[in-house]
């Protein structure tokens, strides 16, 4: 079944490219929130601050359909489904500890 | 306008936190029957839960996102020159589990198809569990930082 193969890839690979967007600031889109602009991609902050947030899923979206997608012909029969909670368990974890210093200054 | 969008922002909330937890709490602490409140509260039949919970999680991540510029011009700023970085960092841990969890929807909307599938049953109690943190920890993280001048 295509859902069983496509959904857990995609569950883990949005939440692995997501943590990847966020740490090296990879944004689809960029808001410029004192201007109400957008443009496309990592743009520098203009008139104030940057917002890469919607960017960053934008990306994680984007990569994780073409992952599962080409996963495809890896997982024949049925893809591990733990990897589809178990990935982005990981990911949450990893955030704590990549946002510490804010909880230990 | 974006006072109202707030309020609906932790309405929505609020319902997502109640059908998350009444969900989370029947398939990891199951009733046999309903008696008291506490029995009838995990009594529920958790299947039905998910399309609204999915549901929910949207909207309330949408009106997030259409209220999260004036929070990142004026709510930040206060953050971080009254160096209140505990409070700024429980924020952005927010940003990040909710996307994640959004990531996530396709695999809980899956897990609980029916009819359901047994092989499936720790998927479904992980994932609820993953979706239950991540909603408790946007709330409280949201209503603390919506009462941060407040409070500190």
């Amino acid at each position: 079944m295509l859902a069983a193969r496509l959904i857990p890839a995609f569950a883990a690979a949005f939440a692995l490219v997501y943590a990847i967007a966020e740490q090296f600031n990879i944004a689809l889109v960029t808001y410029h929130p004192r201007l109400g602009q957008w443009g496309w991609l990592t743009e520098a902050p203009r008139n104030g601050p940057g917002m890469y947030w919607y960017g960053w899923v934008g990306t994680a979206f984007f990569g994780a359909l073409a992952i599962a997608l080409l996963s495809l012909p890896l997982t024949r029969n049925r893809a591990p489904q733990w990897i589809g909670w178990g990935v982005p368990l990981a990911t949450m974890a990893a955030f704590v500890y990549l946002l510490r210093a804010f909880f230990f200054r | 306008m974006v006072t109202f969008l707030l309020i609906l922002h932790g309405l929505c909330a609020v319902a997502l936190l109640g059908a998350v937890t009444h969900q989370t709490f029947a398939v990891w602490w199951p009733a046999r029957k309903a008696g008291g409140m506490p029995s009838s509260f995990r009594a529920v039949h958790a299947a039905r839960f998910t399309n609204g919970i999915i549901l929910l999680f949207l909207v309330t991540f949408i009106l997030g996102g259409v209220i999260y510029p004036p929070y990142r011009l004026a709510v930040r700023t206060y953050l971080e020159t009254a160096r209140l970085w505990t409070v700024n960092g429980s924020f952005e841990l927010k940003e990040q589990f909710v996307a994640i969890g959004l990531g996530m929807l396709p695999f809980y909307w899956h897990v609980w198809r029916q009819p359901l599938d047994e092989a499936l049953r720790g998927a479904r109690r992980a994932t609820c569990a993953l979706l239950f943190f991540a909603v408790w920890f946007g709330f409280l993280t949201g209503h603390v930082v919506n009462n941060v001048r407040g409070i500190f």
